[in-house]
């Protein structure tokens, strides 16, 4: 009987997690968030986006729809185009939806580097 | 022995209606006919004075469209695309033909957000913080998926410690503190999850989610 009062406690605990979600997010909202309430924020915000997106990728875990794209594009923006380009061809791979705008991403980027190596 | 019983039915009872919901459901055809696969977020058009609002929004709505089994284009990216391209305000994103915004990005759907309310509004001893959005997700031929509007809104209760002076103390403590900075995020993220994912108006599940 007590084996099955608690069988029931935990199906009922359980139960409505049943859509556990997908995605592992790290915070990834509220980092947005803060780097929009608090400019100062952004470097942290993007120190704590790229930690969690390396830890899900060293876990072998899907990293989720954008996280690669908004730390390659928060990377640009502190001006670093490897990063963001390693991003961005990352998230290509990952998400196919993206690859529209990942391509456009990449090959202004490039497009960029190379006129910088000509003149 | 007779309580244990009552009370496994109970938590049977409880397991049992927890997740049904009894819903008029409205007319999904459209999206069911689009199946959609990605969806993109725009910055919100903005009827509140908070000229914050839109990019707050903005970063509540990747998670439950994504969780729902979409693909979300990523906010940052795409905001900060849309602003090279002279687009920096919600009002004149919205006035863009969808069609244009889903072939620039390559999205099946655009939802377009509408504040219609963010703000806080002081009482001698008490905050009411409202939220109001009017949802509309477009196909990228133009067709129109889905639509819907929220209205969330949060007033703390007043502690009662049974002590009139230690009531009004309590209740002038969280007055102060959320004058000074009142939080919309968790309100915005209520409102989301409920016109997605738990209420009358649930859109169906994306591509990466498999259990239907």
């Amino acid at each position: 009987m007590k084996k099955l009062l608690i069988a029931a406690v935990a199906l009922a605990l359980t139960g409505c997690a049943a859509n556990r979600g997908l995605y592992e997010w790290g915070g990834y909202d509220g980092l947005m968030y803060q780097s929009y309430k608090n400019p100062e924020a952004v470097a942290k915000s993007r120190a704590s986006l790229a930690a969690h997106i390396a830890l899900l990728e060293k876990g072998g875990k899907r990293v989720a729809p954008g996280l690669h794209a908004d730390l390659g594009t928060l990377l640009l923006q502190s001006g670093d185009t490897a990063g963001a380009l390693s991003n961005y061809r990352r998230e290509r791979e990952l998400w196919p939806e993206s690859a529209v705008l990942m391509d456009a991403m990449i090959k202004n980027l490039e497009s960029t580097k190379s006129k910088e190596v000509q003149s | 022995m007779k309580r244990m019983v009552s009370l496994v039915s109970v938590l049977l009872a409880v397991l049992l209606t927890g997740c049904a919901s009894n819903v008029v459901k409205q007319d999904l055809s459209a999206f069911q006919a689009a199946k959609p696969r990605s969806i993109l977020v725009v910055p919100a058009a903005n009827k509140s004075v908070d000229v914050d609002a839109p990019a707050y929004l903005l970063t509540t709505l990747t998670v439950p469209l994504a969780e729902k089994g979409f693909y979300v284009f990523p906010i940052h990216t795409a905001k900060t695309v849309l602003e090279q391209e002279g687009l920096y305000e919600g009002e004149q994103i919205h006035n863009q033909p969808p069609a244009h915004l889903a072939q620039m990005f390559g999205a099946d759907a655009v939802l377009y957000v509408t504040i219609n309310q963010w703000d806080a509004k002081y009482l001698v001893l008490s905050t009411t913080v409202t939220v109001d959005f009017d949802y509309r997700l477009v196909s990228k031929d133009g067709t129109e998926l889905w639509r819907a509007n929220k209205r969330m809104q949060y007033s703390p209760q007043n502690q009662n410690t049974g002590h009139p002076l230690a009531n009004l103390i309590a209740a002038a403590v969280t007055a102060a503190i959320e004058r000074a900075k009142p939080n919309y995020m968790p309100l915005a993220q209520m409102a989301n999850n409920d016109v997605f994912i738990l209420g009358p108006t649930a859109i169906p599940n994306g591509p990466y989610q498999k259990v239907q």
